[in-house]
């Protein structure tokens, strides 16, 4: 059984990390956009693999369902210089970018990981699967401030997308 | 190597890559998708953490609950934004958007 566990890991990783190359790597935005949903379905899987059901349906519900979908907006709405939606504009990569890039990327990731694979806290066993209903009193006891607060984020966003999208059109 | 160092290094490489892909994408989409990637391995570390070690089992699971809400509002006003931009100066490249009032 555990055998099993380890190679859906490997699998879910692989998802992860093919995806998330094509994400940051694929001069087509739209390519890029679908490693993204390939890296929000193998973290979805994870959270499967970690008994938190709900997670990942809301992984897949949130992020690929709704997040994805305007993403895809913003790349057929918005076109390059040469007319040409979804591609990124310039030639060639300038070589010293592409070097900045991977050591803004690599130094942070390689100090955690020291700190991950040194100072790691012995993990318990797996927890039984939190019925979903304590989730619910969590988030309408102690935590109703959050709950409210995301809320009006959620408002003030859309309000202000809205707002953003009239003044475009009238300036225009 | 214990089931939460991994889950966690799967984590970490999101952010890698996120970061990675911030720095070294000119579109505005594209850097959009970077931050997508970082905030899911945040997802996944605040779960990871919850499920695996004695921490509060919900408390985890609503952060990560409360992060894809801010993701998902943060990536409407970034397609506002985007949108506002491309109209205006006819591009989404960053290197071309430089200017605080043009």
């Amino acid at each position: 059984m555990e055998q099993l566990a380890y190679a859906a890991y490997g699998l879910y990783l692989v998802l992860i990390l093919t995806g998330a190359w094509v994400a940051v790597r694929c001069r087509n935005l739209v390519r890029a956009l679908l490693g993204l949903i390939m890296t929000l379905f193998g973290v979805a899987g994870m959270y499967f693999l970690m008994a938190a059901p709900f997670m990942a349906l809301m992984q897949i519900l949130i992020y690929v369902g709704a997040v994805s979908v305007l993403i895809f907006f913003a790349i057929m709405l918005t076109r390059t210089s040469g007319g040409q939606a979804g591609e990124e504009d310039g030639g060639a990569r300038p070589a010293l970018r592409t070097v900045l890039a991977l050591l803004s990327g690599l130094l942070p990731a390689a100090i955690l990981a020291v700190v991950i694979l040194t100072k790691a806290s012995q993990s318990l066993p797996l927890k039984p699967e939190m019925p979903l209903g304590r989730l619910g009193q969590f988030l309408t006891g102690p935590y109703v401030l959050a709950f409210e607060l995301i809320s009006v984020v959620l408002l003030a966003a859309m309000a202000g997308a809205v707002v953003l999208g009239f003044e475009r059109r009238k300036s225009a | 190597m214990s089931p939460l160092a991994l889950f966690h290094l799967a984590a970490l490489l999101l952010l890698g890559f996120g970061l990675y892909g911030l720095t070294s994408r000119r579109s505005l989409v594209g850097m959009l998708i970077s931050v997508e990637l970082m905030l899911n391995g945040a997802g996944l570390a605040l779960v990871a953490s919850a499920r695996l070690t004695p921490a509060s089992d919900e408390l985890g699971q609503l952060g990560t609950l409360l992060v894809m809400g801010l993701a998902a509002a943060e990536a409407t006003l970034v397609l506002a934004m985007v949108l506002v931009a491309a109209k205006r100066w006819g591009t989404s490249d960053s290197d071309r958007l430089s200017m605080l009032k043009g």
